[in-house]
């Protein structure tokens, strides 16, 4: 391993921030929440020719 | 155990067709307008290396997609083909035969996985933003399937010990992957090759696509186990298993289950623990749990035995709450185990609870919704575009971004994290090394490759390996990235040039 660490002082790592699952923090600011009316009616936005349309290269 | 997740996202141009989709992602990557550093080093890569112990010649592609080779595309290196380009953050991101491919950097923690993987889906939507201003609108997409037979991966990669045999790896693993889609599945409407009428919706979307129990393909005949040996570290020391028979998961907890359930069954593994379940025809049975309307989920084992595959998966769980313990393997292990548990019991007792955590069931209960909503049947061709737009990453338009704007989705991870995860790397592996490196010093990089940076031009270039740094060195070599006023200070402080 080229990377010689030995010299290194071993600072100690910053605390890990308490996580919890579902953790909050400012969560996903960037649309307004909608109703499920509203849900049912993005769904009617969607076109429905988009999977026909849609073809990829194949991948990994 | 570090580990990390490659996404290849699909995309969608106007007009445009897959003969033009490796240009077109070439393009998206290129619009990337942070800090990064490339090109990639592809000398170190050796994908042809089977666990089994020997070498291929080639690897298998699809010969269906070869169709869409265009000659008139010349590019002066695979790298600038593949835009390569190493990011802030020690992100790989790069146009993979014509996705826009983000690639974690290596994680030590789920947390720390499931923010860059949700990173991952920020910087490629915003690359495509950016490239939109050209006047080409691109929609992105996070799913494995093109709804006309082809088909492209999220790969797992999970580093472990080299002295765990590779027959002990394949029959452990095998009825664990073959099962875990009960959670770890996106959903999908419909078969492919389309004909193959009776199913109308699936659990896994790679599921059609699995044909083999193991091989070292991925392009074509891909398997349940891949067999391809590409530890990306000192090969006396770890083998990476790499897991191609997954879907990309929108649900930030269905990624953390996925991977911290794998994880845990290669701890287990690790310690000698030994499966005494076989999976007949595993690529078969991967198939008929996905495409099974009863949801009941039986699984044929070797021996004339059958078991649910709630059933298999519980044997898993509670062995792994017998065998390992927080103090030992660390948070993650009481963690995955609470996603685990909890997931296993919804599903029994009715999957259409477990909306918030698991992909395909959101997915199925909101095209129920629709359905129900204006009287569709299930072989109308919209319920297929209802469920590509569930993987649209565009937060205005995407199905799941709906889920998780309407509360619906459960997180894993908070906002601030995602936003910081897509320029800062972990601070406790050596991604945290790659990407220092990066931020401070991308311009007098040559190449990059997981392992290594070749710095320096002009025909002075030199080497640094970056070795497998446990949490505190990592963090203390970064620092020292960090704080040098030279390149060729931070080397020396690193006393690491070769």
């Amino acid at each position: 391993m080229a990377l010689q660490m030995e010299e290194r002082p071993r600072a100690p790592l910053s605390p890990e921030p308490e996580r919890k699952i579902g953790d909050d923090g400012p969560r996903r600011p960037d649309v307004s929440r909608p109703d499920s009316k509203r849900l049912l009616e993005r769904m009617k936005r969607v076109d429905p020719e988009q999977a026909k349309r849609y073809r990829q290269r194949s991948g990994e | 155990m570090l580990f990390g997740l490659e996404t290849e996202y699909g995309m969608h141009v106007d007009g445009k067709g897959p003969a033009e989709m490796i240009a077109e992602a070439r393009s998206v990557v290129r619009a990337w307008r942070g800090e990064s550093a490339g090109p990639w080093d592809y000398a170190s890569e050796s994908p042809r290396l089977d666990m089994r112990g020997f070498e291929v010649d080639r690897l298998n592609r699809d010969r269906a997609d070869q169709r869409w080779d265009k000659v008139s595309d010349h590019y002066e290196s695979q790298s600038d083909e593949r835009a390569d380009r190493v990011l802030t953050n020690g992100a790989r991101f790069y146009n993979d035969h014509g996705h826009p491919e983000y690639a974690t950097p290596e994680c030590r923690t789920l947390y720390d996985l499931v923010a860059h993987d949700k990173a991952g889906e920020r910087i490629v939507w915003e690359s495509a933003k950016a490239h939109s201003e050209s006047g080409e609108p691109v929609s992105i997409y996070k799913n494995n399937t093109d709804f006309h037979g082809a088909s492209y991966g999220c790969h797992e990669s999970y580093l472990i010990p080299r002295d765990i045999p590779y027959e002990d790896l394949r029959r452990a693993l095998v009825p664990f992957l073959v099962t875990r889609q009960l959670y770890a599945g996106a959903g999908k409407v419909g078969v492919e090759p389309s004909g193959r009428s009776g199913t109308v919706f699936q659990l896994l979307q790679r599921a059609d696509f699995i044909t083999e129990e193991a091989s070292i393909d991925t392009l074509s005949r891909r398997p349940v186990f891949n067999t391809r040996d590409e530890p990306h570290a000192d090969p006396e020391l770890y083998r990476r298993l790499h897991v191609v028979s997954g879907d990309a998961n929108m649900n930030e907890r269905a990624t953390a289950l996925k991977v911290g359930a794998t994880a845990a069954v290669l701890r287990m593994v690790a310690k000698d623990w030994r499966s005494e379940l076989v999976v007949r025809e595993p690529a078969k049975a991967m198939q008929a749990i996905s495409r099974d309307p009863s949801c009941r989920w039986i699984v044929e084992l070797e021996g004339n035995r059958t078991m649910a595959a709630v059933d298999i998966q519980r044997v898993y769980a509670e062995e792994a709450a017998e065998m390992l313990s927080r103090e030992e393997d660390g948070e993650d292990i009481f963690t995955a185990m609470e996603l685990w548990m909890a997931a296993l019991d919804g599903l029994e007792q009715d999957w259409s609870t477990m909306a918030h955590s698991v992909d395909w069931v959101a997915k199925r209960r909101l095209i129920d919704m629709y359905r129900e909503s204006e009287g569709l049947d299930w072989d109308d061709p919209f319920l297929r575009s209802l469920d590509l737009a569930y993987s649209d990453v565009n937060p205005e338009t995407g199905l799941f971004r709906a889920l998780e704007q309407e509360g619906t989705a459960r997180s894993f991870v908070s906002e601030a994290d995602i936003v910081r995860a897509m320029e800062e790397p972990p601070a406790d592996t050596r991604a945290a090394v790659r990407g220092a490196l990066v931020e401070r010093f991308g311009t007098e990089i040559a190449a990059l490759s997981w392992g290594g940076v070749w710095l320096g031009a002009d025909g002075s270039r030199s080497y640094l390996d970056l070795g497998m740094p446990n949490e505190e060195e990592a963090g203390a070599a970064a620092t020292k990235v960090r704080k040098a006023l030279s390149l060729n200070e931070a080397l020396r402080s690193l006393s690491a040039i070769s």
